[in-house]
């Protein structure tokens, strides 16, 4: 049997490419103009359930770990108080603070730091980035690989503000 | 004399290796881009911090406020006055007692406890600390309770 292709030259099939390249370019521009770069954000989860003023009667079995945020006119930060030792300020002002809980909890995951809390005390006028830092070095700190939160104490509450407009009687 | 009559030779582009690159240069965009509703203000400059991990677990529902000042091309405030922006509105911290009540009252519509619904703050790094305090007050008075800070992620 004789193929009847063997005398033709083979066909070659040219697929259609302008309209698959229009449509690829137009896929193109929308995800390059939708793209928007966000940098990442994380959490710091505070609660804050509604309470009565009134000192409850059962005294809780630890105290409270008491962080006073002083604030300069401007709204930098001043000193930072834990208890009454005093930190001071400076850059490593914060680091030490961490130092401090770590001493006061004596090792992280400590069963004991389920019921310790701290409280922070800040200035009306202090920025919110300091307070934010000083929550932060009482949550925990990074472990040497940078990855993973080692975690000192959970839960944090706030103090009403010291000073402000808002001290009215 | 003769000329030599050749045909038309058509100059075909070998398109092979820009349809490659062209596709991936949409996978890389189709990967990179999220589209993700994130309910940010580019107006607020969050503070930064290296603990600041993204949450594990997203809650279904959560009250995104925004809280910052108005600030110009270059970034600087020009209004001492901390906004919190709210759905295109712009309303002074102290004031946003009636939008809290009125978000409670969507949630129990929805038969939602507005204890159960986080209130993420992202709040400008240069906002005086009470007064996001007495934003919380504001929104503990309408039955929220749990609250997020949030921050960028710093990178050493």
């Amino acid at each position: 049997m004789k193929l009847r292709s063997s005398g033709r030259e083979a066909e070659k099939i040219e697929p259609q490419m302008a309209p698959m390249i229009d449509v690829v370019f137009q896929l193109l521009i929308f995800f390059m103009l939708t793209l928007n770069i966000v940098e990442p954000e994380g959490d710091f989860n505070v609660n804050m359930p509604i309470t009565d003023d009134s000192p409850s009667d059962d005294m809780p079995q630890f105290p409270d770990i008491k962080v006073r945020l002083v604030a300069n006119e401007d709204g930098s930060l001043n000193t930072i108080r834990l208890g009454q030792v005093n930190l001071g300020n400076g850059p490593n002002v914060f680091a030490g603070l961490n130092n401090e809980i770590l001493k006061i909890i004596g090792r992280p995951g400590n069963p004991i730091t389920k019921d310790m809390e701290v409280e922070i005390e800040a200035d009306y006028n202090l920025h919110f980035e300091y307070t934010l830092k000083a929550v932060s070095a009482c949550t925990g700190r990074l472990d040497s690989s940078g990855k993973h939160i080692i975690r000192y104490i959970e839960k944090i509450k706030f103090a009403p503000p010291v000073g402000g407009p808002s001290t009215e009687g | 004399m003769r000329i030599k009559s050749n045909k038309a030779v058509v100059a075909e582009i070998d398109m092979t290796p820009m349809i490659d690159i062209v596709f991936q240069l949409i996978a890389f965009f189709m990967v990179i881009t999220n589209f993700e509703q994130i309910q940010a203000d580019e107006r607020v400059k969050l503070p930064s911090d290296s603990l600041a991990k993204p949450p594990e677990t997203k809650a279904a529902d959560e009250l995104v406020l925004n809280i910052g000042f108005d600030r110009n091309q270059q970034g600087e405030i020009t209004d001492p006055q901390a906004y919190v922006f709210y759905t295109g509105e712009k309303i002074p911290v102290l004031k946003f007692g009636p939008k809290f009540e009125q978000e409670a009252r969507i949630y129990k519509q929805k038969n939602q406890d507005p204890n159960d619904v986080p209130v993420i703050l992202r709040s400008d790094a240069l906002v005086d600390t009470g007064l996001i305090q007495d934003l919380i007050k504001l929104a503990q008075e309408n039955g929220f309770t749990k609250f997020a800070f949030k921050a960028t992620q710093k990178t050493q």
